[in-house]
């Protein structure tokens, strides 16, 4: 029998393994507490001290949102309320949002809140995706309110957010594909709450995602 | 400054280290394989040694 080795021995292997989940454990548990710290969401007191964060407060639907290329991160970046020289958001120019934008943070959290319940009731995930999850069948929702084919219809409907309510309130009637959505049954009410919750997502840091968005022409300066 | 400011939305120890190429990957990995190194040589003694119990 020759020399044994270390690589055979059963010992060494344990010892491995039980290191390496032993650290991967551990790692995973730091990396959650981290992940939770991102996903924290923002409140109205960091917009008015101006301090970002990747999931901004709902009252972020009183400002303007704007989607620039960020040289630094080199990708899009969710603009609100205005940009600074440095490409930072100002988080001062309001936008009136269904005629107000004195939306309270209560107000505003409840409007997104029945958003998300509509959402969630009408299975928009069965066709399109929002924040990474859903299908491919109809558009990415993520920065749907970013859209700037809804800048072309905004004129004749008084606004972008009353044209998207309009929309969703009966699809087939104002049809823009081949693919028609359905109607649903959505309330003007809910359909209002919907499109709060579109602003709001479109607010969301999304590191850039999806990809493709900043090459829809005239969606942000970057690809112009 | 070798050390660049964090450009991330929210700093933190993860994203600083994230923000090399690599820098995060290459730390990971040699937190998890640097003691395997030790192990492998700590075993290579205890056999020469004959100090492994029989399974």
């Amino acid at each position: 029998m020759g020399k044994p080795s270390v690589w055979s021995s059963n010992r060494f292997w344990r010892r491995s393994a039980t290191w390496v989940t032993g650290v991967s454990a551990v790692l995973l548990i730091l990396l959650t507490f981290d992940s939770m710290s991102q996903m924290q969401m923002g409140t109205a007191q960091d917009i008015k001290n101006k301090v970002d964060k990747r999931i901004p407060s709902p009252v972020v639907i009183n400002y303007k949102i704007d989607y620039q290329l960020s040289r630094k991160r080199g990708h899009e970046v969710p603009i609100i309320g205005g940009m600074d020289a440095n490409g930072n958001s100002k988080y001062e120019e309001k936008e009136k949002f269904f005629g107000r934008d004195n939306y309270s943070e209560k107000e505003a959290r409840e409007l997104i809140h029945l958003g998300k319940l509509t959402i969630q009731a009408k299975n928009c995930m069965d066709c399109h995706t929002l924040l990474g999850n859903g299908a491919y069948y109809a558009p990415d929702l993520t920065k749907a309110w970013l859209d700037p084919n809804w800048n072309t219809l905004a004129p004749a409907y008084g606004g972008k957010e009353y044209a998207m309510a309009t929309f969703l309130q009966n699809p087939p009637a104002m049809a823009m594909h081949e693919r028609k959505m359905p109607n649903l049954g959505i309330t003007k009410k809910e359909a209002k709450a919907v499109v709060a919750y579109l602003k709001f997502m479109s607010a969301i840091d999304t590191n850039g995602f999806p990809r493709n968005f900043g090459k829809i022409k005239g969606a942000v300066d970057a690809w112009k | 400054m070798c050390i660049e400011p964090c450009t991330d939305v929210v700093c933190s120890f993860w994203s600083r280290l994230n923000q090399g190429p690599m820098t995060l990957t290459i730390t990971l990995h040699m937190l998890i394989i640097l003691p395997m190194i030790w192990i492998y040589f700590d075993e290579k003694k205890k056999m020469e040694q004959g100090d492994i119990p029989e399974e």
